[in-house]
């Protein structure tokens, strides 16, 4: 297991603490300014407001490298990833569109 | 009034749209000016939380404010993101913009003036990216949106006063995000500010005394005496006179020597300390952390100055909320010494109110150059006890502040080993690297 799976492994440990009536899930974003994938958790318990907590910054800007990160991320948990900032980009291995559309505001 | 002497240059005083908030906007691939947003320390002393920066629509809509609204002025709306400060990462954006900004201007002219504020001399480099001031500025804001993007604000003036009151007055409200004041301007984009608190160096007690002396406006006080203003001002009088007709003599490149060199800390304890062994637990700590800083810029102090305020609960109308006391001492650098000091200072003077904040300060600093040796101790006994603050010094530079801490760090009580990550008071983000 390399070096960024470990601490984002970590990281979503330590926050998936599964409180009833609240909404987990992961956001990945490409962030083209710095180049990197930006990888946050977001916790939002019914009808309060969203907590969007870093969890890693992966500075290798791969898609491939991002590819294996999330499958080995969904051997572990089965939350919901949300991506911003791929539109148009294909998964080089599954051959599947990313993030089908534009989100609001992105 | 003749301008024709005062200093004229091109000057652009550049802000971040809401500046933390903006970059965390960035970072989860949102735009900042549509988002709502707000950057939330959840540390131990603010209490439940302390909102250090919100996105323009959150305060559009929510009505809030950074660094005063705190966990409970947030309403639980599901439209709203809450997000950790990163202050690192803040820290690394402001060098990547002053770095944009050295593209514009040379090194010496640009000026750094807070974490999200920088003053440009432009006098010298405008002509060489457009046709007028206004356009260059309008390039500058392109280049960081495009670069990195954000939002950036610009005030433009013939000196950096002008440029400060056109940011701060007209150009975070302006639909390009740009402000301009120049010397002929001056009546009619100063004088005509209603509040004048809204103006750079008028806060709400300067206002009140201007008010006693029957000044109401920036008007009112331009058309005054200035002498009359300086017999009852003193300087800041003659000053904000000056601000009032725009006018601003700075020479951005003087190296200004301060008379006196001070280094200290302070902080704000996560709750109401009560018990006297508690608070003298953190007053050593801080001036453990003190000496500690005087060893790292080869100074010795040779006044202390200790401050402690009472618990919120604790301060009564009309009667002081704490103390402020200082004590001159043989010049030092070493921790005992020193907590001795401000222990005996404190004892002296507390009276068993709880204690919210501390702050300890060093001045009277002397270069170190040798060790004074006295006669009361063994020379090898003083020599040792250099070497192991050293040593320590060493340690702490080559593993971090926590790889070595006195054991009193960990009684009830003591916060520097929690403060130890902290950048400029919040959370470094570093966890988040």
């Amino acid at each position: 297991m390399n070096k960024d799976l470990r601490i984002i492994l970590e990281r979503i440990s330590q926050s998936f603490t599964r409180r009833r009536d609240t909404q987990y899930y992961l956001q990945v974003v490409n962030d083209c300014y710095d180049c990197t994938y930006n990888f946050f958790i977001n916790i939002r318990p019914r009808g309060e407001r969203l907590h969007s907590i870093p969890l890693h910054t992966v500075e290798d800007y791969r898609l491939s490298y991002l590819e294996k990160i999330i499958d080995r991320i969904m051997e572990k948990y089965q939350l919901s990833i949300t991506y911003d900032g791929f539109v148009g980009q294909k998964w080089p291995v599954k051959q599947e569109l990313i993030q089908k559309r534009r989100h609001k505001d992105e | 009034m003749d301008y024709s002497k005062e200093p004229h240059g091109v000057f652009f005083l550049i802000d971040n749209k809401s500046f933390y908030a903006s970059v965390e906007a960035t970072m989860r691939g949102l735009n900042p000016l549509k988002e709502l947003l707000v950057v939330m320390s959840e540390a131990d002393n603010t209490n439940g939380g302390l909102v250090l920066a919100t996105s323009p629509m959150a305060k559009k809509i929510f009505h809030l404010q950074a660094n005063v609204s705190r966990q409970r002025n947030l309403p639980q709306d599901p439209r709203l993101i809450v997000v950790p400060p990163r202050m690192n990462l803040y820290i690394k954006r402001n060098l990547q913009i002053n770095n944009i900004f050295r593209e514009f201007a040379a090194e010496c002219d640009v000026w750094p003036y807070s974490i999200d504020e920088s003053i440009i001399d432009m006098t010298k480099s405008w002509h060489l990216f457009g046709n007028s001031p206004r356009e260059v500025a309008r390039l500058i804001q392109k280049t960081i949106r495009k670069r990195l993007g954000l939002y950036t604000t610009v005030g433009i003036g013939d000196n950096p006063v002008q440029a400060k009151i056109a940011l701060d007055i007209y150009a975070k409200h302006d639909p390009e995000l740009m402000g301009e004041i120049h010397y002929e301007t001056v009546p009619e984009k100063i004088w005509t500010i209603d509040n004048m608190t809204d103006v750079w160096s008028i806060a709400s007690r300067t206002e009140k005394r201007l008010n006693r002396l029957g000044i109401h406006s920036m008007k009112e006080l331009a058309l005054s005496n200035p002498f009359y203003l300086k017999q009852e001002l003193g300087l800041i009088g003659e000053q904000i006179f000056a601000i009032a007709w725009g006018i601003d003599r700075t020479k951005l490149s003087d190296n200004i020597a301060p008379k006196n060199h001070s280094i200290g800390n302070s902080q704000v304890l996560p709750r109401d300390y009560f018990q006297k062994s508690e608070i003298e637990t953190v007053i050593k700590e801080m001036g453990q952390q003190v000496a500690s800083r005087l060893r790292h810029h080869h100074k010795q102090t040779g006044c202390l100055y200790l401050s402690v305020t009472y618990a919120y609960a604790a301060r009564v109308e009309g009667e002081r909320g704490g103390f402020s006391v200082a004590n001159n001492l043989n010049h030092t650098d070493n921790d005992r010494d020193i907590d001795e000091v401000l222990v005996a200072l404190f004892e002296n003077y507390w009276q068993g109110q709880p204690v919210r904040n501390l702050a300890v300060y060093t001045s009277k600093l002397v270069t170190k150059e040798a060790q004074q040796l006295n006669f009361f101790t063994p020379v090898k006994q003083q020599c040792q006890a250099e070497d192991k603050l050293a040593i320590v010094d060493e340690i702490r530079a080559k593993y971090g502040f926590e790889s070595i801490v006195y054991a009193n760090s960990l009684l009830k009580g003591g916060t520097a080993i929690h403060r130890a990550t902290l950048v400029g008071g919040h959370n470094g983000g570093n966890a988040y690297e």
